[in-house]
């Protein structure tokens, strides 16, 4: 009973984006996918919220690989993980390829896979699947076009129900309107340390464009497959700040 | 709609001429038969109307109207081209008798628009017999002789050959040759002569080949109004499935595979399957699954005027230990389990997989998704890790194409990486690369071993200006062009096979 009702606290919590408290702060694990990343889990307010819907795109198609890394470095800390993606998904960009998987510390036996022909399938999969309380997280891919936004709306609903998490891999950007709680744009970035034997650590140019919360930003993140986790990198060339963005000072 | 009065005749080739192979009651009345030569049909009756027969639709017709007696009994056949048998052992009594099940039988097909002789007796042959060339009634069983002595040889079901050559030293009843010596019959006329008769008299078994598997359990529910709903329909299987659970868990066994039939009031029959990934015997994790498939069907489904009959039935059970269910981690991987069964039945079986690791070390065949109902415990990785720890393997790709894609390739030295090369109309800078991993051939197996795609292949991890990661290979080596046999080698060639994050 009393669990039932923290439950319930919890949820709201969840709903209205107020921040656990510190005494609850174990529970937190269990709701929030922490990055590790100080700047990261301040903006996102202790870490990605599990029992949400959480948009990742590539900036191009030649991304996806990336943005498919980054969604597994999150994912992969869930008992279960539902991969669903159109055929034409696949045929196109691959399909998961079990050996390649553990460097994301996904052991292969905890994945499973479902090719749909629609994209209705797939946001009817993944509602379904979302409602299953065995599996930690959902990955849906899609290859472009828009999203019914009703859809989307169930997709976050029925995360909140099981508490697992939700993420909605696109190959391009698209900024028409959803529910989900974080939107990500993520593609590769050159890796620092071009070592005799090949590439560095994979790195990830994310981008948050998006925020229930509030706080964006970008980082350059890489993945420690010795730590499981992503850490900051810091970038291969020096970057010069994006300027600002001041519609009334025009330039002389 | 057709003019009832024109004669209908069906022709069809026989040997080099178009005999007509059946004629309609007008037609028979103007004096046509079967085997009479269209052009003199034609010549007697200019008026008559001729249709090509068509004998693949007669089969599926005849195939229809089997599925449709089920109905009666679950072991039905088709005999011949234009006949049916039922073993209606102990079920006739469902009916209240031999001859309310026939009354009831040709109700149904005369209304349909058939016309029918049913004939009821102890054997295949005898029953046969009867409804081709005898009186068409019920005859007891151990009457078989009584049956079949008045009747033609042809109603043994011999080749025509047999009967001629029977019919030319004046044996033409069955009654002609049952009492005459075996051993010269044979040694004249071939075995298979006495054997139809033995199996026609009873003498030797002859089994009934059923058309369908006959489901080791059944349950079926009639109904006096037809239903349509599709709710209607979920709950009698609902119903159904707790029967069959009872049946089921006194013999410790659970369903795997589960076949819904569906009597349509105009006779279509509707035959839906549900696999599971575990022997299930709950009645409404059954129900959910046959939601999930009419929900797939969508309007393939189609309940015309209603379902007046549905029988539930397990193809295939395995046996299955009693459990007891709720407590602890257990839950979730029986939620797992039905989450799968849902998805598999409505989207298909295959759509639904996992990865499983396989004995090949040519990276295509090293992995692959297989179905997740009938994935084992063991998926192999665990042999995989370690393999890949002793042979010290370079990483592999997040994911791997389909199918390798061809690539322009620009290399430094002929057995490098290459320094830039194209892929779907993008150019890629390389700026650094890992390799090679060199991957032989198959040449052991395959007959196409010596193809243009089973040739060594070297393998890079190549990174390029913007961080894009991609993981190529060059088939075929440069030191077979140099060892001569120039004609036959083809240059080596490069392929994009996967990309890592």
């Amino acid at each position: 009973m009393i669990e039932e009702l923290r439950q319930r606290l919890r949820a709201l919590q969840k709903s209205t984006g107020l921040a656990p408290g510190a005494a609850e702060a174990q529970e937190a694990q269990e709701t929030i996918v922490p990055f590790g990343i100080e700047a990261i889990d301040d903006a996102l307010g202790g870490g990605l919220a599990r029992g949400a819907l959480h948009e990742i795109s590539a900036p191009g198609e030649a991304h996806l690989a990336a943005a498919t890394g980054f969604a597994l470095g999150l994912a992969a800390s869930a008992r279960n993980l539902l991969w669903i993606a159109e055929d034409m998904a696949l045929a196109e960009n691959g399909a998961p390829y079990g050996p390649g998987l553990d460097l994301f510390t996904l052991q292969p036996e905890r994945l499973l896979t479902a090719a749909v022909a629609h994209k209705r399938d797939l946001l009817w999969t993944m509602e379904e699947a979302l409602r299953c309380r065995a599996l930690g997280a959902v990955i849906g891919e899609l290859r472009g076009g828009a999203l019914d936004p009703v859809a989307v709306r169930r997709l976050s609903l029925a995360a909140g129900t099981s508490g697992a998490l939700a993420l909605l891999l696109r190959a391009q950007p698209c900024d028409d309107a959803s529910t989900a709680a974080t939107r990500w744009i993520v593609g590769a970035a050159p890796s620092t340390e071009q070592t005799p034997f090949g590439p560095g650590a994979p790195r990830f140019a994310t981008e948050l464009i998006r925020n229930r919360r509030g706080p964006l930003g970008s980082w350059i993140l890489e993945w420690r497959d010795q730590d499981e986790r992503f850490i900051l990198a810091t970038p291969a060339q020096p970057v010069a700040a994006a300027p600002r963005h001041r519609p009334r000072q025009k330039v002389a | 709609m057709r003019e009832v009065s024109a004669p209908l005749v069906i022709h069809g080739k026989r040997g080099n001429a178009d005999v007509l192979t059946a004629v309609d009651e007008t037609a028979e009345r103007l004096g046509l038969h079967a085997g009479l030569a269209l052009a003199q049909a034609r010549a007697m009756h200019p008026a008559i109307d001729a249709i090509a027969e068509d004998a693949a639709a007669d089969a599926a017709l005849l195939d229809n109207i089997a599925d449709w007696c089920l109905r009666y009994t679950p072991l039905t056949a088709c005999d011949g081209a234009n006949g049916l048998l039922l073993d209606i052992g102990g079920c006739a009594h469902l009916y209240g008798g031999e001859e309310k099940l026939v009354a009831d039988l040709g109700r149904r097909i005369a209304r349909a628009g058939f016309a029918y002789r049913v004939a009821i007796a102890g054997t295949i042959g005898a029953a046969h017999a009867a409804a081709r060339f005898g009186e068409p009634a019920a005859y007891a069983a151990g009457n078989e002789r009584d049956i079949l002595y008045p009747l033609p040889l042809a109603a043994l079901r011999l080749e025509p050959a047999i009967v001629a050559s029977l019919a030319r030293v004046g044996l033409k009843r069955v009654g002609d040759i049952a009492d005459l010596p075996r051993s010269p019959l044979t040694a004249r006329f071939g075995q298979s002569l006495l054997r139809q008769l033995d199996r026609a008299l009873g003498q030797e078994h002859e089994p009934l080949n059923p058309r369908l598997p006959v489901a080791p359990y059944v349950a079926e529910q009639r109904f006096h109004e037809p239903i349509a709903r599709e709710e209607d329909v979920l709950g009698t299987v609902e119903k159904l499935a707790a029967r069959l659970g009872i049946a089921l868990e006194r013999r410790g066994d659970g369903a795997r595979r589960i076949e819904l039939t569906l009597f349509r009031t105009d006779g279509a029959v509707r035959r839906i399957a549900a696999g599971t990934s575990r022997p299930l015997r709950d009645a409404r994790d059954i129900r959910a699954l046959f939601t999930e498939r009419l929900a797939a069907l969508a309007d393939a489904y189609d309940p015309g005027f209603g379902f007046d009959m549905a029988r539930l039935s397990v193809v295939t059970a395995e046996s299955c230990p009693s459990e007891q269910i709720g407590i602890g981690g257990e839950e979730d991987a029986g939620e797992l389990v039905r989450l799968v069964d849902r998805l598999s039945a409505r989207l298909g079986a295959s759509r639904v997989g996992r990865p499983v690791a396989l004995d090949s070390h040519i990276p295509e065949r090293a992995a692959a998704t297989v179905p997740a109902q009938t994935v084992k415990a063991d998926q192999g990785w665990d042999a995989f890790r370690r393999h890949r720890a002793e042979a010290d393997l370079a990483p592999r790709p997040l994911r791997l194409l389909t199918r390798p894609e061809p690539i322009e390739a620009l290399a430094e030295v002929p057995d490098g990486p290459p320094l830039r090369f194209r892929w779907r109309r993008a150019l890629h800078d390389v700026i650094s690369a890992q390799g090679p991993e060199r991957i032989e051939s198959a040449w052991w197996s395959e007959p196409g071993a010596q193809s243009a795609d089973n040739r060594a292949r070297d393998y890079f991890r190549v990174e390029d200006k913007s961080g894009l990661r991609f993981w190529l290979y060059r088939s075929g080596l440069y030191r077979d062009l140099v060892r001569g046999d120039l004609a036959n080698a083809a240059p080596p060639s490069w392929f994009l096979h996967g990309t890592f994050a």
